[in-house]
């Protein structure tokens, strides 16, 4: 072995005797931020079936509140219909004539 | 510790598994001395310790699913914190040259000791002399680093390395053997040609 090589092995087994540095527990608070980390990051990523659900549910959503705020525009042009047809029936007029 | 008995590794991780917050909790305390031993073996220079173990917890977490039980788990999350270091001092890229100026006065007493006295260094002169190995380690490439880190500093065997690293014995065995030539080159170099 050359001298190198000796002062070497000394230094390694001097270095071998220094004590682990530092408290090996946990510090404290940082296993619930790894845990509360750990899940946000491996929430699943929702499926296309849940997904298209959920958009069904929010366009039934929006029809109804379009039918809402539209109610008395959507009932008032039906009563219209039915005035125009009372008027301009040409088969009522008809039978109105031979009366 | 990792080796307690009384811990349920099984039950936990099953809870885990079922996304239960509380078991996560418990087994990262069960499982940081183990991983904060590695990381403080194996600390990238300007890396904070707390910051590394959280990047090997969450990858732990992030695999568990893949977790067959063929090797310990222990074992397992070893192999993780090992690669997550060396993944971060490569990252480093730069591996500077150790200069006789770079070391502290200890250091230079350290080494004048090991060069000139047949004695043992004296036992205050440990972390000295323990800092002084770790900056000659720090020239290595990082895989050469860990092996001689595990072998030389904490004695371990080739097949107890194999298991903590995943790398087979013969590897093992090879970059020993390349690193311990490559870092006696960095010792004489400093003893002969950096030395006043």
């Amino acid at each position: 072995m050359s001298p190198h090589e000796k002062s070497w092995q000394r230094l390694v087994e001097a270095a071998r005797k220094a004590r682990p540095s530092g408290d090996e527990s946990a510090p404290y608070g940082f296993s619930t931020r790894v845990a509360a980390l750990a899940f946000e990051h491996s929430r699943p990523a929702p499926s296309f079936g849940r997904l298209a659900f959920r958009a069904a549910g929010v366009a039934c959503l929006l029809a109804l509140v379009a039918v809402g705020l539209n109610y008395s525009a959507i009932t008032g042009a039906f009563e219209d219909d039915s005035a125009v047809a009372a008027t301009d029936d040409p088969v009522s007029e008809v039978v109105n004539l031979g009366s | 510790m990792p080796d307690d008995q009384s811990f349920d590794l099984a039950g936990c991780l099953d809870r885990v598994r079922k996304r239960d917050q509380i078991a996560a909790r418990e087994l990262v305390e069960h499982l940081h001395p183990l991983v904060i031993r590695i990381v403080r073996a194996h600390l990238p220079r300007r890396v904070s310790e707390e910051d590394l173990a959280q990047d090997i917890f969450l990858k732990m977490f992030t695999r568990i699913d893949q977790y067959q039980g063929s090797v310990p788990f222990t074992h397992w999350v070893s192999r993780i914190a090992v690669t997550t270091c060396i993944d971060q001092l490569r990252a480093q890229k730069r591996r500077p040259e150790l200069r006789w100026a770079d070391l502290s006065e200890r250091e230079t007493d350290v080494l004048d000791s090991v060069i000139t006295n047949e004695n043992d260094v004296a036992p205050d002169d440990a972390l000295a002399a323990r800092e002084l190995v770790g900056k000659l380690l720090d020239q290595l490439k990082p895989e050469d680093r860990l092996v001689i880190q595990y072998l030389d500093l904490e004695q371990k065997s080739v097949a107890e390395i194999s298991q903590l690293t995943g790398w087979n014995q013969t590897l093992v065995k090879v970059r020993a053997f390349r690193a311990r030539r490559k870092l006696q080159r960095f010792y004489r170099d400093l003893i002969e040609k950096e030395k006043p």
